[in-house]
Formats: structure tokens, sequence, C-alpha cells
């Protein structure tokens, strides 16, 4: 890179990046009065969108970053990701409404109990890898969420555990806009921190063991702790998107964490970008936001074709599955380097169409 | 009491080694990890439903329906899906293999409802006494149409033509390209077994339980079945079947019916952390 | 066709490398014996992975000539193909399936015959590797490096080819086996008419075995001819000496 193309990126950067910030802020506000600058929005202009979503995306995105970061920077496949989920959950009912701790401190009580599962969760990497770590993860879930079921049925109810508004001090985080501004600091906060991680001598080596494990150990770098330091860095994260998740939902059985739950993050990692956060974020904006607008599309679709409309509206929980399975499909055979992967060939194709004289 | 849970446990155990077989088969040839196996199973159970109740097949005439239909989804599956993806890394196979019985699931609910079908063929019901145990002639017949299947296969593999060539595809791909073995078809083969051998399953299991997508997880079963007996061993992964089926059935009477599936899953744990080859497999396949 | 195989100005590239191969020809009379000679990466192995049509396996591309075989094009075919065209196929380290028995190897080369030539077929093998007999019921895997090159020529010959492609037979061999396994090749040679190419680090052996020789430099041929011509030839001993001064390469 010359030094003029370096000079004059900086105030570009600086208002892409003060623009990124005016989006964030005004989001909530445009999301729920329903209009822009004053005038009014119909439900399809607003995508049909509503703030609701946008902060299951937020919680999502705690879970793609955290898996992406295991599986896509330290190389450690793992289809268990819900039971760390269900870790926060179960941690933030025992620490919550069973000890009656307050909320930030149950959070850190969850990330902690994330860690710790993690930690273990990773043991039978130190004996086994590749495909038979995979099964191992697969064994965690199961193992996890019947301990949960079992905590459920025995200290709470067949329909649910139920969780309590959450509070910071005296502030009560009861509207979607008060979810938002807790959410969104928070996933900044954890974008920002494992892309310093990864940065760091430690997260180099991490990256490194992905790449090339014997190198890495001839390197001097211990891969086993490694690998056990990574589990437990994504299990907290994901520890802790699950208790707020809990929190959102105000209640939850064991089924919100089934294996489907885990897949979900693999999806949105994929179709992201594996090894890429800012894949996490975009992977995960997709797979929860899409199927709001693909609903808001239909009513006007309904009119015309009687049997597309009955798919729609019967079987319109199948047809997003469908239609989602098949797109993870076709990311895997056409675009295996998911969103991010294109985003970066089409920006060096950009660069390269601008240097040619 | 005990020979009844026991009998019963043999009679899933064969279904199970069954479909068990089939996913062993497709790993052992393409090195993929079919997670969509369960799907494959109940592919079969609604195939079963397709020919007996919309088609109103006569039940021979069903089974050639079931297992050509069958064959040609698998066959359909490894040259649409599976081919483009060969040499990619491990979690884009395992991620496309979990996609496919998504997308398989979702269309199965959209075309038959998401309730499950009744199947009645005109395989024979009723009960036999043996001594004190009750055994239903439906499981005796699904056990022994399994355990013929198998040993179809195990003959096919090893005493044929073409069970030879597939035997030295999967023991080393460049070398059998190089002997001149089109590895293509014998990966499609092995594809079309895969999935037969499950919707045969399926075809039991529907009528034994109901004809729906919750059938996945019984099929899904196959995956610690395969690695408890052995992952690359053809004999592992039928004894790896019954294994799970008895204790299945042992746990869900003894301890609880929700406790079956996790008693597999600590099983499988324990396995992979003190012998992960497997009960049948060889050790050079420890560290994958 | 006078000519079993004749190879017309191939040019080979892998991915986005540049060529590996530039405007090779090559030509393998009937019953002839030819040597492939260079030094590591001169292009040998490339130039055997696009005559048995491996080179897809190894993401390489033929990107200009062709390939005849008896008169008619393989270049681009699929190595199972070719296999059945009469091109027998002894690959570098050997590649005999582990698991399987010999005489299922060799079964596995016999899967082309007709079921009534299996047998004979079988027999012929065993005559000319008496040492495969003693084994035929042993794991692959188990045997010694030369048995398994025996069985790896047994398996390729046993579908009685026209053409034989050796690649790289002495590697990782006691010179006493090679030179056995060479008079047995000779035999196949005169009692069979197979044309053979021979890909073989150990030049002088090739040359005392081979009737002509080709010399690959960076993908080129430099130097082609007589056996005796060629050993004779001064880009021999610069070829020799320039690997001695090397340090005789790498692996």
């Amino acid at each position: 890179m010359n030094q003029t193309a370096v000079a004059s990126n900086k105030p570009v950067n600086g208002l892409w990046f003060v623009f990124w910030v005016a989006i964030l802020v005004y989001l909530p506000t445009l999301l729920t009065e329903r209009t822009l600058f004053g005038i009014p929005l119909t439900n399809t202009q607003l995508l049909n969108l509503g703030l609701t979503q946008i902060n299951l995306m937020l919680i999502s995105m705690l879970g793609a970053l955290s898996l992406n970061y295991l599986t896509g920077c330290a190389g450690l496949i793992s289809i268990g990701h819900a039971a760390f989920f269900a870790t926060g959950a179960m941690a933030a009912a025992i620490f919550d409404n069973q000890l009656g701790l307050p909320f930030p401190l149950v959070l850190l009580a969850a990330a902690l109990a994330g860690a710790l599962a993690g930690t273990l969760a990773g043991l039978p990497s130190l004996r086994v890898r590749g495909l038979y770590f995979v099964l191992s993860t697969l064994a965690v879930h199961y193992v996890v969420t019947y301990i949960f079921l079992e905590y459920q049925f025995k200290f709470f109810d067949v329909v649910g555990i139920p969780y309590a508004t959450p509070q910071i001090g005296s502030i009560e985080i009861n509207t979607p806009v008060r979810w938002y501004a807790l959410l969104l600091p928070l996933v900044i906060l954890v974008y920002v921190g494992l892309k310093a991680s990864l940065k760091s001598r430690e997260g180099r080596a991490i990256l490194a063991m992905r790449d090339h494990e014997l190198a890495a150990t001839a390197m001097g770098v211990d891969v086993r702790i490694l690998r056990l330091k990574a589990f437990g860095l994504s299990s907290a994260i994901a520890s802790v998107a699950g208790a707020l998740f809990a929190y959102y939902l105000s209640n939850v059985t064991s089924e919100a964490f089934n294996i489907n739950f885990a897949i979900q993050f693999i999806a949105m990692i994929i179709i992201g970008g594996m090894g890429s956060l800012p894949g996490s974020l975009v992977g995960a904006a997709i797979w929860l936001l899409l199927p709001s607008i693909i609903g808001g599309l239909s009513p006007d679709a309904s009119s015309e074709n009687a049997f597309l409309s009955k798919l729609l509206v019967e079987n319109r929980a199948q047809l997003v599955q469908l239609i989602f399975s098949i797109l993870v499909i076709v990311f895997l055979i056409f675009a295996p380097g998911g969103v991010a992967g294109l985003g970066t060939s089409l920006k060096n194709r950009w660069t390269a169409w601008r240097n040619t004289p | 009491m005990f020979e009844q849970v026991f009998f019963s446990g043999l009679a899933l155990g064969s279904i199970y080694g069954l479909v068990a077989l089939g996913f062993a088969v497709i790993f052992k040839a393409t090195d993929v990890f079919n997670f969509a196996q369960g799907m494959f199973v109940v592919c079969g159970a609604y195939l079963a439903v397709t020919a007996m109740s919309l088609l109103q097949l006569p039940f021979p005439l069903a089974i050639v329906f079931i297992v050509g239909a069958a064959a040609l989804l698998g066959v359909l599956i490894h040259m649409v899906l599976i081919q483009p993806l060969s040499g990619r890394p491990m979690l884009s196979v395992i991620m496309l293999t979990i996609a496919l019985s998504i997308a398989l699931r979702s269309l199965i609910e959209i075309v038959f409802g998401p309730q499950g079908r009744s199947l009645t063929t005109p395989l024979p019901t009723g009960v036999l006494m043996l001594g004190s145990v009750r055994i239903s002639y439906l499981h005796l017949t699904a056990a022994l149409v399994s355990w013929v299947c198998m040993a179809g296969f195990g003959l096919f593999f090893r005493f044929t033509s073409v069970g030879l060539l597939m035997r030295a595809s999967a023991d080393n791909h460049e070398a059998a390209v190089v002997s001149g073995i089109n590895v293509n078809t014998m990966n499609r083969l092995a594809w079309a077994i895969g999935s037969t051998l499950a919707a045969v399953g399926g075809l039991f299991l529907g009528q034994l339980q109901i004809a729906s997508t919750e059938l996945e997880g019984i099929g899904l079963l196959a995956l610690p079945a395969v690695v408890i007996g052995g992952m690359q061993s053809i004999p592992g992964a039928i004894v790896g079947g019954l294994l799970v089926g008895i204790i299945e059935q042992m746990a869900s009477t003894y301890i609880s019916p929700k406790s079956s599936d996790i008693v597999i899953y600590v099983l499988l744990l324990l396995i992979l952390m003190v012998r992960p080859w497997g009960l049948f497999g060889q050790r050079e396949l420890g560290r994958v | 066709m006078n000519t079993v195989l004749d190879i017309q100005h191939l040019s080979v590239a892998y991915n986005r490398k540049g060529l590996a191969l530039e405007d090779v020809s090559l030509q393998v009379p009937q019953g002839g014996i030819v040597a492939l000679l260079g030094a590591n990466g001169a292009g040998k192995s490339t130039l055997i992975r696009a005559v048995t049509g491996l080179l897809d396996l190894h993401h390489g591309k033929i990107t200009d000539g062709r390939v005849h075989m008896s008169g008619q094009i393989v270049s681009g075919m699929p190595a199972h193909s070719l296999v059945r065209m009469g091109m027998g196929q002894v690959p570098e380290g050997r590649l005999v399936f582990k698991h399987l028995s010999v005489e299922d190897n060799l079964l596995v080369g016999a899967a082309v015959l007709p079921r009534a030539q299996v047998k004979a077929g079988l027999q012929a093998v065993y005559q000319l590797f008496p040492r495969l007999l003693e084994r035929r019921n042993q794991a692959a895997g188990w045997m010694s490096g030369g048995e398994q090159q025996m069985l790896a020529l047994g398996r390729a010959m046993i579908a009685k080819p026209k053409l034989l492609m050796v690649d790289e037979l002495s590697l990782g061999l006691a010179p006493l086996i090679v030179i056995e396994i060479y008079k047995q090749l000779r035999v196949i040679g005169e009692t069979m008419g197979t044309a053979m190419l021979i890909v073989e680090q150990n030049a002088h052996l090739a040359l005392s075995f081979a009737h002509s020789a080709y010399l690959l430099q960076q993908g080129r041929v430099v130097l082609s001819g007589t056996a005796q011509e060629v050993l004779a030839s001064p880009e021999m001993k610069v070829s020799y000496l320039g690997e001695a001064k090397a340090g005789k390469g790498t692996t």
C-alpha cells in the first residue's frame, strides 16, 4: 500500500465510522416510532422488522461470534454449542431465581459457569481429534441438555423456568429499547475484545494452531492448553448469551436448547464466513432477519397464487427452513468462504480494477 | 421381565444395526459422516406410506418401489451434493449432510404435513408367546429381515466382484483409480446401499411406531452405534446397533424412558475417551 | 499403429502456477522400452500423470498438445477408462490395497478380464513372482517393499496391458531386489511384447534396461535417443554432475 492510498483512506474511514454510529443510534427510534424524520413508513418498507428481531439478532451475534472464534479461528469443530447456552440459562436460574443475586453478578456467574463447562467439554480434545471430537461435542450437548431438563423438572415446572425482569441498579430492562441499549454495547464489546484477542500473541498462536498444529507445537506452543482456553472463552460468551436469551424470553424449557438450536449457529458462521468475525455478524443478521423479511413479503403474493399462499401461510416455518438449508448448501458448494469470502474477493476485484491504468 | 426387555432390545437393535450398517458403508466408501442417515430412515417410512396408502401398490411392488426410490435418492445426493464437495474440509461436509437433513425434513413436512401418518402393511401383527416372553410378530419379522439384509450385504461385500471393487476403493482411493476402478460409480453404489438399508429400517420403524419426522432421532442413534462398534468396521457397526438397541430398551425400562438417549451418549463419551476406535475398530484410526 | 504411445507437444500446468511441462513429445514403439529420466522436479511425475489420467487428482490441467494410445486420442480421459483400454499402471509408492489379501489385490486388477481368463491370469502372475504365491492370503500391507512392488506389477500385468507405465520402481527398495524386479520386467517385455515407459531415478539402471530414453529438464525434453546414445551424451553428465553439485537434491 502506497502512502497516498493510506492517507486518502483515513477521512473516508472516519466518515464510515460516524455513519454507522448514527445508524445504530437512530435505529431503535426508527423501529419503534416507525417514522423516518417524521414520515411514517409502512411495515413492508421497514422490511417487516421490529426491535424484537434486532434484539434477538444481537443475542445470536454473541452466539455466532463465540462459535466462530471456536470453530473458525481455533479450528475446533463443535456441534454442541447449544449446551453452553443452556449452561448460562441454568446459571441464571440458580443465581437469580434461587440465590437472588443482582443481574450483573448473575451474568458474571453465567460467564464463569460457561468457562468451566467449556473447559470440561474441551477435555476430549486431549484424547481425540477431528471427527471423533465432533462426536464428543454432540455427546456433551445431550448430557448438558439432559442435566438442564432434570434441573428444570426438579426445581421448577414442566412449563419451564421463569425469569424475572433484569435490573441494573434501579433501571429495569423491560422495553425493547432498553434491551437494545444493553445488548448493542455488549456485542460491540465482545467483537472488539475477540478481535484484540486474536491480534495478541496468544490469539495468533490459536490461529497458527488451527492452520498447522505441528508447526505451532514446534514453535513452543502448548496446543492442548490453548485448545482448552479457546473452548473456555467461547463457552463463557455463549453462556452469557444463553442467560440473556433466557431473560429475554422470560421463560425457557430445555426444548429451547435442542440440537437445532446449535445447528443454527453453525449455519450462521458458514453463511457469514468461517473464521471471520465480521462474517459472524453478517451471518447472524441474515439468519435472524431474513425470515421476517420473507414473512413480510407473503401477503402481497397470496392474492395471486392459491398454492403459494397456502404454502406461505400453513407451512411458513417449514418453508423458511427449507430455503435456509438450501441456502447453506448453496453457500457450501459455491461460496465456501461465506459472505466474508465473497466480500474479500469483491474487494480484491475492486482494487484491481481501480489500479489498472 | 428381563428376557422381555432383552428381546425387544435385540429386535430394535437389529433395525439399528441395519441403519448403522448403511451408515458405515457410506463412511467407509466416501469418508462422509452422513448426519442425514436419520432422515433416510424417515424417507423410507414415508416412501412406504406413499406406496401403500397413496399409490395403493400391492406389497411386493411397494417393496420394489421403496428400495428403488431410496437407492435413487442416495445416488442423486452423491452426484449433486457429495461429489462437488470431495476434498473439502470436514466441517463443510458435516454441515452439508446436516443441512440436507433439514431440507429433507422440511420438504416432507410440507408435502405430508407435520403430523405423523400411520402405516399399514400386510406384515404380520399379533404376538408370539415363547415361554413367559411376549414377542410381537412385527418385531420378529423386522429382526429377521434386518439380519437377512445384513447377511446379504456381507456376502455381497465379501464374495462378489463388485463387492471386492468396493472394498478396494474404500481401502485406497488412488490405488483404486490406478487399477481401473471407476471410483465414482463405487461411491454412488455405496450411497445407494446406505440409503436403501436406512429406508428398510424406516419401513419397519414406521410401522412399529408411526411414520413421522420424529423417527429421525431414532435413526441418528446409528451414529453412536457406529462409533461404539468401530467406525471403519462393518461387523462393528452391526454389533454397535445391537448394543444400542439393547441398552436403549434396558435404560428405558429400568431407569426412565427419557434417559435412554442420554445413557447411549454417555457411553459414547466413555468410548471416545477410553477406546476411540471402538470395540472392533483398528487402532490406527484412533487419532483422526 | 506401430507406436503404442504417442505424446505430441504436450504442455501441462498446475493450479495458478507456471507450466510444469512445455512442448513435450515422446514416442513408445510397439514392444519398446523407453526410459524417462531427469532430476526431481524436472516434470517426470507430471508427464506420467498426464498420460495416465491422474492430473485431475493433483489439480493439474493439459494446456496444449495430445496423447495418443494405439492411434486413439486419450488425453483427458479418466484413469479407469485408460486401464480398460490397455494401459497398465504401476504407480509411484506402489499403492497396494493394504487391507486386502495378495490374491484379492490381483483379482482387482483382473476385474477387467472376462471371467474365464481370471484363473489363468492369476497363475501367470504367480509363475512370474513365486513369492506372491507363498503370500497369496496375507494382507498386502504386511509385506516388504519389494514384495509390494511385485504385487503392484502383477496387478497391472494380470490384465495383459499393451502399455505398462512404471513410476519410480526403485524408490525405497534394496538394490538387489530392484535388479531382480527389472529382470522380471525384461522377461515380461520379451515374452509378452508389452511396451513400457519407465520413470526411474537411477539413470544407469534404467539405461541398461531400456531401448531408448528421454531426458527431461525443467519441463522440457532436452535429449532423446537410444539408450547408448543418451548414456554417452554430455547432457547426461551435466545432469548428473548438476545433481551431485547440488547435493543430489531433495526427495
